[in-house]
């Protein structure tokens, strides 16, 4: 199970730079789907990548889905030298990315956040319409049920 | 992809969301939009643990079966 409240927490104490995405974004907007995993897009300026590293060091993050004893050392050299990382954790399951299909990275998606409250933290998230965007420019089939249901909540938030 | 397929396939992707849209729950939609953003939260988390208390069920039923 994935502590959505307590990573947020992790990140936003250690004033990482980071946009929720994907289906927490969804839920965060009203969505009734259930999501396993907390994705969001971080900046890659170095300062942030060291706050992410330093954050994320005592929940022991790893490869999710890779077999126990990779080579994997969790350092700002890694994350310099990756981009999106799906990562297990202490918390739970946790997606680190760096850019979005149809949305780009944490600046260009910056202009359209909105800010929401989780356990108490202040943290961006990305903006519904701008959500559904990115949802409908990535075109996965999975995706299309998500959109129809953020899409119906758009219309029911205009009243 | 040309820029006639691209139109035809979008218009594919609204045809099928379109459809999907008639079987959302626009109850539930309701119930959520009046939560706060954190009670959404605490709500999909209780939702996760329900759905692993299922699966473990689910794999306790068949390897007693």
């Amino acid at each position: 199970m994935t502590d959505f409240t307590a990573l947020i927490r992790q990140l936003t104490e250690n004033e990482v730079e980071f946009i929720i995405v994907g289906g927490a974004a969804a839920t965060a907007h009203g969505s009734a789907r259930l999501t396993l995993d907390l994705d969001v897009v971080y900046s890659r300026s170095a300062t942030n990548i060291s706050r992410i590293v330093k954050a994320l060091q005592p929940l022991q993050p790893y490869l999710r889905g890779a077999p126990p004893g990779l080579p994997f050392e969790w350092s700002v050299e890694t994350v310099q030298k990756g981009l999106n990382f799906t990562l297990t954790t202490k918390l739970g399951a946790l997606d680190l990315l760096g850019e979005i299909i149809g949305g780009g990275g944490y600046d260009q998606l910056l202009a359209e956040t909105i800010q929401i409250e989780v356990g108490g933290q202040k943290c961006l998230c990305l903006g519904l319409e701008r959500l559904i965007q990115v949802k409908r420019a990535a075109g996965r089939p999975k995706d299309l049920e998500t959109i129809a249901e953020l899409e119906r909540i758009q219309e029911e938030s205009a009243g | 992809m040309n820029h006639s397929e691209q139109t035809e396939s979008r218009h594919g992707l609204d045809a099928v969301i379109e459809a999907y849209k008639k079987d959302v729950d626009i109850t539930l939609i309701r119930e959520n939009l009046r939560l706060t953003v954190d009670q959404r939260f605490q709500q999909l988390m209780k939702l996760q643990q329900f759905a692993e208390e299922l699966r473990y069920a689910g794999r306790k039923a068949r390897s007693q079966s």
